[in-house]
């Protein structure tokens, strides 16, 4: 039920509104009145969830069209073709302000697939749009919105303008660079200096879940198995352990300007969102902070406290500010489609199949775009970042038999350089884990069979 | 664990417990043996991505059993923490093959590419592996390139095996999976698409 369940989506069960009714009131009975209306006597559950990918970055003269997969799932009913009926409404306005505009998504195709064409003069604005949807199975009986904050943080599509276009042609694999140092390193075990794999059978081999690097060069890397950090100061060898009260499943990790660690954790406890974990230097739990969607995949600094990329809304979200946490809902209705950079503004990312569209956005749009081409497949972007008046970007790229990195960096005047750059994925990591930028260095989480590692890479920019 | 009103019992599987600490066998959950069933499965005459989705996030939040296929719908793992090396300990949830197996409607038999639906509560694993679906085994599965994958297809290495419920803006992938004890049933940002070791497989036949 929903004061239960932290969850994007609503589970309105029939008997909730005579429940609910009895127990706090005629208020609540009317907020669950849609159910009771229909007389409806059963107490099938249903839930309501859904998925878009949002057009955060458009071309010129591009047919933009919002697509959404959607399901209604009646808990009680498992015969996998029945569906409740879904209804939708996007709401949509030209810029970020004013009123919005009511568009009816339409079935195309599936049943699950609602559609709605953004009208000419909206998807042409200068300013970009916003917009955010409403699903609703037919009965009432259960609505998602998405993204999760509503008309307080609606989707946000900005026009590329006239980005600068870089095509990387066919990419040649096997032609790797090797880093500048390897920084740190471990091999798998459970001994004092060995990083630990998770166990599991169908467990592909999983440790060293992610690493972060403070601008002094320190590296610590999440040994999540075995429930603790490493700490390499600057110029040494050996470690440091410090032990963390951690679920101990794939988790991501990133270092605050005061030295606290924030561990975003992926598995979450029953009927609750992931967890993130805040520890000071030494490992003690300063604070817990629940997430406010299902799912978390990337923790990062923003320019007042962390912010962590959530689904199914697509967006970041702080989670704290100034060391204060921030409440669920707070966290929706502030969630942004860019990353916020520390330096203020925020850096958008899109991959549409073999294209990546990159701004850094300001106050008044965005402010430098990119468009990056590649015959060879591309997957997932794992680092947008700025660098000076630079960006260095990091994605896969891959074909059915082999993947690399490459490394870009990209100017007002198109690529400043290329390197490719091992894959090194032996173990499974957090998502979108691999890589960090300090300064002018890249720095690579990497593994073999042996162990993991973390290799630095000076790109001579910035 | 067993847990029963009679002391006797209580007392016998403590002391069993107790004597056979660290050992993975000592393991055992009663979720099978008392909610699951063996029912003949019901043979349907398509499969949309859709159904299949909607029987995928019925198992969200369940549990995981290496070489299981059963689970109800309560939202929470009702045999956790079993050990991960006994496929006999009669938990709750399918394990990445077996969930797999049953989203896909598929038959135990190899040579059969029809459509089955199963209920949650069936006890049934299905003949494949994460390896067997990577390789295309079985009349029903296909190897697909990669970049070709859509919904409710499935990205699988020698090991595991999840399905794709969603892409995101970054590239990344939703993957609906049944990823391990410690984990469970659900839905997780992956980057298994672009990753070597997994291959894309599909199951052949969907309507729509």
């Amino acid at each position: 039920m929903d004061d239960w369940n932290p969850y994007l989506v609503r589970r309105l069960p029939a008997t909730f509104g005579v429940l609910a009714g009895v127990l706090t009131g005629a208020a609540a009975f009317v907020a669950a009145g849609s159910a009771v209306e229909s007389g409806r006597a059963d107490t099938t559950a249903v839930v309501v969830e859904a998925t878009h990918v949002p057009a955060l970055l458009t071309q010129a003269g591009e047919r933009v069209e919002l697509r959404y997969d959607a399901y209604c799932i009646e808990l009680e009913n498992e015969d996998a073709e029945s569906s409740c009926d879904l209804s939708g409404t996007v709401y949509i306005r030209a810029g970020a302000a004013g009123r919005f505009r009511e568009l009816p998504l339409r079935g195309d195709g599936g049943a699950s697939q609602l559609v709605a064409r953004v009208p000419d003069d909206i998807a042409s604005s200068p300013r970009g749009f916003t917009y955010y949807a409403e699903i609703a199975a037919s009965s009432g009986q259960a609505a998602t919105t998405l993204p999760s904050g509503g008309a307080a943080a609606p989707h946000q599509s900005l026009p590329l303008g006239s980005p600068v276009t870089i095509d990387l042609g066919r990419h040649e694999f096997g032609t790797t660079v090797h880093a500048d140092e390897r920084v740190a390193e471990v091999a798998w075990g459970e001994g004092a200096e060995q990083a630990g794999l998770e166990h599991g059978r169908n467990l592909t081999p999983t440790g060293a879940s992610a690493f972060d690097v403070d601008p002094s060069g320190s590296v610590v890397l999440l040994d999540q198995a075995n429930r603790r950090i490493f700490r390499w100061r600057s110029g040494t060898r050996a470690p440091t352990r410090i032990p963390l009260s951690i679920a101990g499943q794939l988790a991501d990790v990133s270092l605050a300007p005061d030295g606290s660690m924030h561990v975003l954790e992926s598995v979450s406890e029953p009927g609750r969102t992931p967890l993130v974990r805040r520890f000071d230097p030494y490992g003690r739990t300063l604070q817990k902070i629940e997430t406010a969607e299902r799912t978390s995949s990337q923790i990062r600094q923003g320019p007042t406290g962390p912010v962590v990329l959530q689904q199914p809304s697509g967006q970041w979200m702080p989670v704290m500010s100034a060391g204060t946490p921030i409440a669920a809902e707070i966290q929706r209705r502030r969630g942004r489609a860019g990353r916020p950079i520390r330096g203020g503004g925020e850096i958008v990312v899109l991959r549409v199949d073999n294209e990546i569209r990159v701004a850094v956005v300001g106050s008044s749009g965005a402010r430098r775009t990119w468009r990056i081409v590649s015959k060879t497949m591309l997957a997932e972007v794992q680092l947008a970042d700025v660098l000076g008046d630079q960006v260095v970007l990091v994605a896969r790229v891959y074909d059915d038999a082999a993947d690399e990195f490459v490394a870009l960096v990209l100017g007002d005047d198109g690529l400043v350089s290329r390197v490719a750059l091992d894959a090194a994925d032996w173990a499974e990591t957090a998502p979108l884990g691999r890589f960090k930028l300090v300064g002018g260095s890249l720095y690579q989480l990497g593994s073999t069979p042996a162990g993991a590692f973390v290799d630095r890479f000076d790109l001579g920019v910035g | 664990m067993i847990v029963r009103s009679r002391p006797f019992i209580a007392w016998f599987t403590a002391t069993f417990l107790l004597t056979s600490a660290g050992a993975a066998s000592a393991y055992h959950t009663q979720f099978v043996a008392d909610n699951c069933n063996y029912a003949a499965p019901t043979a349907t005459s398509y499969i949309t991505r859709d159904g299949s989705a909607t029987v995928a996030l019925r198992a969200r939040h369940e549990g995981y059993q290496w070489a299981g296929g059963c689970w109800n719908d309560n939202d929470r793992d009702d045999s956790p923490n079993d050990p991960t090396s006994d496929p006999s300990t009669g938990g709750e949830g399918g394990d990445c093959s077996g969930f797999t197996f049953k989203v896909w409607r598929e038959s135990q038999n190899e040579s059969d590419a029809g459509f089955y639906q199963w209920g949650m509560l069936r006890a049934v694993h299905g003949p494949f592996t994460a390896s067997r679906f990577k390789a295309g085994h079985g009349a029903a599965n296909v190897t697909v390139a990669k970049s070709a994958l859509t919904k409710m297809d499935a990205l699988a290495s020698e090991s595991h095996i999840g399905m794709i419920y969603a892409k995101n803006a970054d590239g990344t992938d939703q993957i609906i999976e049944a990823k391990g004890e410690a984990y469970g049933t659900n839905i997780w940002t992956r980057t298994y698409r672009g990753d070597a070791s997994y291959s894309g497989v599909r199951r052949t036949g969907w309507s729509s």
